[in-house]
């Protein structure tokens, strides 16, 4: 672990986003990435993880520019999901993904309520000032979610990546929100 | 059936409300049933309802009742 190392402690109102260790390993985590409707918005071939492969994405993770967060639903204490966030620290701006692995959190704001405690945090405490995604062209919900939130579209990618279904050339957005931008949003929202 | 009465069902159905319930200025976050799993619904219904699928503007575009409107009377 780096001298650098700062693992994230955040709770939202329904939420408690952490950093992720080798000890939030479960059967479930493991499961999410051979369920292909979990997978198929990210275009990613459905494929189990084990414990160990799981475990070395954990350990290749340093909290400082890379970032594996875990989202745990505060009511049961159930692993809901994670985000990776990759920092490019010389330019001070941070790439956001996110896997909900568990549908019944589906369509129920987790990624917005926990990416605007993530947001504020990279923001306010950790020097980044621009936060970015690149959610793929059929990936709906992912797109609903950033407009909602206020983030821009910077432009269309197109054909971007590769279909792993049919090997189609498909297109991506480009999503951005800047620190200023972050701010105006949370003081209207507190107003 | 014209086109604002057309994306009025639509919308209903992707929020899995009454026709009736949904106002005339709907858009995008005004509406609690207007979700991230609603939006994937009613995007998939419009390219149901088109016969074809949406292109990347199209389909980022779409933020209100006017925007459905607007694309099917195209």
């Amino acid at each position: 672990m780096s001298a650098l190392s700062r693992p994230i402690s955040l709770q939202s109102e329904r939420f408690i986003i952490r950093t992720l260790t080798p000890n939030d390993i479960s059967e479930r985590w493991c499961g999410w990435s051979g369920d292909p409707e979990i997978m198929a918005p990210l275009n990613m071939q459905p494929r189990r993880s084990t414990r160990e492969s799981l475990a070395k994405y954990v350990s290749q993770q340093d909290n400082d520019r890379t970032y594996l967060i875990g989202i745990f639903a505060k009511a049961m204490g159930q692993h809901v999901g994670f985000y990776q966030i990759d920092i490019n620290k010389l330019h001070r701006n941070a790439g956001f993904n996110v896997i909900i692995g568990d549908k019944h959190y589906w369509g129920k704001n987790v990624v917005n309520e926990t990416r605007a405690a993530l947001l504020t945090e990279f923001f306010e405490r950790r020097g980044v000032e621009k936060a970015w995604g690149q959610p793929l062209a059929r990936n709906f919900p992912m797109i609903f979610n950033y407009k909602q939130q206020g983030w821009k579209l910077e432009g269309i990618l197109r054909s971007q990546c590769l279909s792993v279904v049919d090997g189609s050339r498909i297109d991506q957005y480009q999503f951005g929100m800047l620190r200023d931008e972050w701010r105006a949003l949370s003081q209207g929202a507190s107003q | 059936m014209n086109a604002h009465q057309t994306a009025t069902q639509i919308l209903a159905g992707a929020l899995m409300i009454d026709a009736s319930a949904v106002p005339p200025d709907a858009r995008l976050g005004r509406i609690e049933q207007w979700d991230s799993l609603a939006h994937a619904r009613l995007l998939l219904a419009l390219e149901e309802k088109l016969g074809r699928q949406l292109s990347t503007d199209e389909a980022v575009a779409i933020e209100s009742l006017d925007d459905i409107a607007s694309l099917l009377a195209r």
